[in-house]
């Protein structure tokens, strides 16, 4: 009977629907090169419209290939090209066809000619598919919460979430409320900065930041020393004070000498937030949720660094432990490729503004002006000409018109009108060559584009991509389009 | 297990000449035009019957009826098959006179009066033989004769239990359907509403969903994933993924667990084939696949899953001039050759076209068990309700109260009574448990002891169950935060899992309450064209004479009105647009407004030639052919409301229609060879989903310009455009 009603329904709309909502798998990727390892995953997830938010999106994400976690191949302080290309060619088995994604390099696989050499190799085997983006603090932040925590905290969605993604360079915190990033922080904490001998205490390297940290606790050990327990406590309780000063967003610690030096970029907490709820990610973060699940893990110092000690000190800490044993993020030790992944990419709405897809992908896009949909004619005139300044490409990123406690209201018919008569107007006044690329937050790019051409008779090259959410960053990544809709991804977050 | 019999060895009666059955009461004579014609009289006036000009005229008709009909003997029944259009008995008729022969030799005499007092009198056993021996007319003829005590109580008496992993049926039993629908088949949805309403003790009849998706892949991919739900979980049940028959037999063959193979019926040959796509011949065969080869070819005694419900074949307009209850009897005849575990009706399911109101729908659902019960099925119901017809959730619950009274053998079950693809709303699993506590009901027996070990009942020394600490606590198979997040965000339409008792806790009801009272609404409120501003146009009114003729037949919608019709002759515009209120005044009102402006802006951007926009109350989809035809423009926009379901906001949705005449004979002929359809007149391209939530109406308003211009520019619309502008692209 019920079939009797579906098809009085449903037969006239499967032959005339169009093709917006059916449903289509695209494959994403990720990729972090670290000082001390590499990963890359590879996913594939429905595009279409969300049953619950009607917000163009990717659907039942699922992991097709999860790579080891490989030592990051150097020669000397050099990256091994060839190294590098065999791992890329073995991750990049089943990643044909990427639609989206994300590269981070980091450390000391950033260095200029590293990063470059890394980046030419992905280029040759998956072209513009995602680009590399090169020590980006606040991103990896961003992303190891997205990749880790996101999903909790929007069960969570009354308390404030602080993940802490401890690799072996630097604590990336990001503290989130109800699945949204609301502030990140880098800081010199990490695993590697002592190195010993697998399965001892024998140091081989130490970095500039662990001889600061050294200096501090008042000790002058070298390389080739081992150190004895009470100094390795010494250090471990330094970390410790580091990691409950981020947590608790206490800005005193990082004021002191030695506070200043290990803060890349620093971290406030979001306001009456005291104490929040706290995950880990990264190296240790695995190896934290690892020990309490009671998997095996290595001996001391296997992997020739403080990871292990670290993840134990913490695990046996009463501010940190009573919170590891109630509270599991996912994807503990690869949050940030997995966040690299799945959610460094915004989807586009499926009605774009799109004239010419040959411009695209568009890569390295810098946003030179963030304005609000009520921006009077200068602002764009202004913003405009920034663009045509620019050697290369430049976007506008606009932003909702909002209540007064900053809720995003909807674009009315008539400032998207009034808007794109600006536009025409500012168009008609400077003449640029380059792709003007103008962000959306609703879902109205269609119509702003044509207000903006008079209904595509204007010869300028613009571009309107919807349903974009500000996510002030600095630089941003348009791919292909694909079925209409096409992947967005920033960086240089603030 | 039952045999098939060919169909060519089940004898049936060469049928007469109709004739003319007549009943004075005080002065007046009625007189009734054949067996048809009498059953349908006999009947309470149902919409789909006054549609069809069966129903009873009045009071005294209907009673005149009853009479002849309680006058006439089992004999002359069986005597008189009712035949098709074209004078024949078909399949369907023929199936239902499979029966007790030598039962039947022995109560042929009497009328059908006598046989009602006899079942009225006799016990359970006797009754449930009886109906063995019963064809499908006779059911029907019965049935029209019964009260509403006498649809409880009767078969109350009788019990037709089914075993396929769980044995449902037996006395003191109640048993549910899960049926998780989502509107994309979005597994984590699905996952979550199976584990909540399994929390609630329910799904002890089976896990079966209706996919959106029909394709083979796809029934098998939801059949694998409730498989895995099933396994995990525990619960012992069976699966079903209600797709068609011969999707469901592919996907058996390429290995996936169809543990229950599911059918629509339909009561007349010419809507079963026409219309559903299957032979009895077929169903033969399917049947037989079903015990050689189906994963519980070992463990169960039925395989077989058939929906029906009143209307069907009077929706298609292929009854063969039979009233809706007798169709869905000889609906059961056939059934019933199949033995199946369990049969579902969904009377109320298509809306006002069929029963106008509850009371329609609670006589109609009572009838249903009544005539399947006795004629020896497992009879499950589903009493449902649109928004569009005027029945309510009381109603529903009323019907379901009365239906569990007379010993249904089970119910649906969807989270929180919303079905969310089908925008209709049958049982919830709250529901289902208070009808258990009401009537003392337990689940399937392999299912109890399943469910008291999980904590979800507790059963006491004496027997009694009550629910226990776990009842309807879906963290219960959901363990982690994270999983239970994720697959809480990917259900719509879920405010909340709290429980007071057997119901949902207050906060949960009033949420869904209110989600439907603004789909309701929507449907019942009347087109305001005041609210359009910024743009003049010309008001109009279709052929239904008023909202409520409307919402029941929706060829009346289909044309304008005579006066507006004669008032209108050809303007040879490009584009006229038509703004209608379908199924939702309120989504247009929500939409127009935004939209037109910048729907107009960018046609006249390309200075095509524009009718004045023409408002109509009370239309349909094919309301733009009419006044295509008659104003001769060459594409016409139609803006008319969607049917409202569950969801609030979606409430608000318009569709827009893009009507191609196809004026130019080249774009014609290309139209024809690309449908098949020699004389095809109209092309179509449907953007749906206008409304905030969707497609909002000022980006909607572009989209359909821009679509237009592509429709003009090729003439061609549809799949055909599509094909064509690829084809333009890969150039």
């Amino acid at each position: 009977m019920i079939a009797v009603a579906l098809k009085l329904f449903k037969v006239m709309y499967r032959h005339m629907k169009n093709s917006q909502n059916i449903k289509e798998q695209v494959k994403m990727i990720g990729m972090d090169f670290g000082s001390t390892t590499s990963s890359a995953m590879i996913a594939v997830a429905g595009v279409g419209m969300n049953s619950v938010t009607g917000r163009m999106a990717f659907s039942a994400p699922e992991i097709v290939y999860r790579s080891n976690v490989e030592f990051t191949p150097f020669r000397g302080a050099e990256i091994d090209a060839s190294a590098i290309a065999e791992l890329l060619d073995t991750w990049l088995e089943k990643g044909d066809n990427i639609f989206s994604g994300g590269v981070i390099i980091t450390g000391l696989a950033a260095l200029q000619q590293n990063s470059v050499h890394i980046a030419a190799l992905i280029k040759e085997r998956i072209g513009q598919a995602v680009i590399a983006t090169v020590d980006d603090p606040n991103l990896e932040s961003w992303l190891a919460f997205m990749g880790c925590a996101a999903l909790l905290s929007r069960h969570f969605k009354n308390e404030t979430l602080v993940n802490l993604d401890i690799g072996g360079g630097t604590t990336n915190p990001a503290a989130g409320q109800n699945g949204q990033v609301k502030t990140t922080g880098c800081f010199y904490i990490g695993a590697r900065h002592f190195q010993f001998e697998p399965g001892t205490y024998r140091l081989i390297n130490i970095s500039e930041y662990g001889y600061s940290m050294l200096s501090h606790i008042g000790v002058t050990n070298e390389i080739g020393d081992t150190l004895g327990v009470d100094i390795l406590n010494k250090i471990l309780d330094l970390y410790i004070e580091a990691l409950k000063a981020i947590a608790r967003g206490s800005l005193a610690f990082f004021e002191s000498d030695i506070g200043q030096r290990l803060c890349q970029t620093s971290f406030i907490l979001p306001p009456n937030v005291d104490s929040p709820l706290i995950t880990f990610s990264g190296g240790v973060g695995e190896l934290i949720y690892k020990i309490t699940e009671n998997e095996p893990i290595p001996s001391t110092t296997f992997y020739g660094d403080l990871g292990i000690d670290l993840a134990k000190r913490i695990i046996s800490d009463p501010f940190f432990s009573k919170q590891i044993t109630t509270i599991r993020p996912e994807n503990m030790g690869r949050a940030t490729v997995y966040g690299l992944t799945l959610h460094n990419t915004e989807i586009s709405g499926a009605t774009l503004f799109l004239p010419d897809t040959s411009a695209l992908p568009l890569n390295d896009v810098p946003i030179v002006a963030r304005l609000s949909m009520s921006c009077d004619l200068s602002d764009l005139l202004n913003s405009i000409s920034v663009v045509a300044q620019r050697s290369g490409k430049a976007c506008i990123q606009m932003l909702p018109v909002t209540d007064s406690e900053g809720g995003a209201l909807p674009a009315s018919l008539q400032q998207i009108k009034t808007l794109g008569d600006r536009i025409n107007q500012a168009l008609a006044t400077l003449t640029i060559d380059l792709p003007l690329v103008i962000l959306v937050p609703g879902n109205f790019g269609k119509a702003l584009g044509n207000y903006a051409t008079d209904w595509g008779k204007s010869s300028a090259k613009l571009m309107i991509i919807d349903e974009i959410p500000d996510r002030n960053a600095q630089f941003v990544n348009i791919g292909s389009p694909y079925r209409g809709v096409v992947p967005v991804s920033f960086y240089g977050i603030y | 297990m039952k045999k098939i019999i060919p169909l060519k060895d089940i004898h049936v009666p060469v049928p007469g000449p109709d004739e003319v059955y007549s009943f004075k009461i005080l002065n007046e004579i009625f007189y009734f035009e054949g067996l048809k014609k009498l059953l349908g009289a006999a009947d309470i006036s149902k919409a789909g019957d006054r549609t069809t000009d069966l129903a009873p005229k009045n009071a005294m008709d209907r009673e005149a009826a009853r009479a002849i009909l309680a006058s006439l003997t089992l004999q002359y029944l069986y005597d008189n098959p009712l035949t098709a259009d074209d004078g024949s008995v078909d399949s369907v008729m023929r199936a239902g006179y499979e029966i007790d022969l030598e039962l039947f030799q022995s109560i042929a005499h009497m009328t059908m009066g006598d046989l009602k007092d006899h079942l009225l009198a006799s016990n359970g056993t006797r009754v449930a033989a009886i109906g063995l021996a019963l064809t499908p007319v006779m059911a029907s003829a019965l049935t029209k004769l019964m009260d509403v005590h006498e649809l409880v109580y009767l078969p109350g008496k009788i019990f037709r239990p089914t075993k396929a992993r769980t044995l449902i049926g037996t006395p003191k039993t109640l048993s549910f359907r899960l049926q998780p629908n989502h509107p994309k088949d979005n597994l984590d949805a699905i996952s979550m509403m199976v584990y909540n309403d399994l929390a609630m003790g329910m799904g002890d009849c089976l896990i079966g969903v209706n996919p959106s998706d029909g394709s083979v892949d796809n029934i098998a991919a939801m059949l694998w994933h409730i498989d895995k739900l099933r396994r995990e979980t525990g619960a012992p049940t069976q699966i079903c993924v209600l797709g068609h028959i011969k999707s469901q037999l592919t996907a058996l063959k390429q290995g996936a667990p169809v543990e229950i193979l599911f059918q629509s019926f339909a009561g007349t040959d010419e809507t079963l084939t026409g219309e559903f796509d299957v032979t009895v011949e077929f169903l033969d065969q399917a049947v037989e696949t079903m015990k050689n080869e189906g994963p519980l070819k070992d463990i169960a005694d039925q395989f077989m899953y058939f929906e029906t419900g009143q209307g069907s074949e009077m929706t298609y307009r292929k009854h063969n001039g039979m009233d809706m209850a007798t169709c869905e009897a000889l609906c059961y005849g056939l059934c019933r050759r199949y033995d199946p575990f369990m049969v579902n009706n969904a009377t109320g399911f298509i809306g006002p076209e069929t029963h106008l109101n509850d009371f329609e729908l609670m006589v109609s659902t009572l009838q249903d068990h009544f005539m399947g019960k006795l004629l020896g099925l497992p009879m499950g119901i589903s009493p449902s309700y649109t928004l569009h017809s005027n029945s309510h959730l009381e109603g529903q619950q009323m019907a379901v109260q009365l239906a569990t009274a007379a010993g249904a053998n089970f119910f649906m079950d969807i989270y929180l009574g919303t079905d969310r693809m089908l925008a209709h709303f049958v049982n919830s699993g709250h529901d289902d448990q208070t009808l258990r506590e009401i009537y003392h009901r337990n689940p399937a027996p392999e299912f109890l002891q399943w469910a008291v070990q999980k904590g979800i009942y507790i059963q006491h020394t004496d027997g009694n169950v009550e629910r226990g600490p776990n009842w309807g606590n879906p963290r219960l198979f959901i363990k982690s935060d994270l999983e239970f997040q994720r697959l809480h965000e990917a259900t719509p339409n879920a405010p909340g899992f709290e429980n007071a008792g057997p119901r949902p806790a207050h906060k949960v009801q009033e949420v869904i309450r209110i989600n439907q009272s603004v789909g309701r609404e929507a449907v019942h409120s009347h087109l305001k064209p005041g609210l359009f501003t910024g743009f003049t146009f010309r008001e109009f009114v279709s052929t239904a004479v008023d909202h409520a003729e409307h919402l029941k037949n929706p060829e009346v919608g289909s044309k304008l009105s005579k006066t507006d019709l004669d008032s209108l002759s050809a303007e040879g515009n490009d584009v006229q647009i038509i703004i209608t209120d379908g199924l939702s005044a309120e989504a247009v009102h929500h939409n127009v407004p935004d939209m037109i402006p910048v729907l107009m802006d960018g046609l006249k951007s390309r200075h095509y030639s524009l009718g004045e926009p023409i408002v109509t109350h009370f239309g349909r989809v094919k309301l733009a052919e009419c006044i295509s035809d008659v104003l001769d423009c060459n594409v016409a926009i139609l803006l008319a409301g969607e049917r409202p379901g569950g969801d609030a906001l979606s409430s608000k949705s318009m569709s827009a229609y893009l009507v191609l005449k196809l004026k130019d004979e080249k774009a014609r002929k290309a139209a024809a060879i690309y449908s098949e359809h020699e004389k095809i007149r109209y092309e179509y391209t449907l953007i749906t989903n206008i409304y905030q939530g969707g497609l909002p109406p000022i980006e909607g308003g572009s989209v359909v310009a821009e679509k237009v211009m592509e429709i003009l520019e090729n003439q061609a619309a549809g799949n055909r455009l599509e094909d064509l502008l690829k084809a333009q692209k890969s150039v």
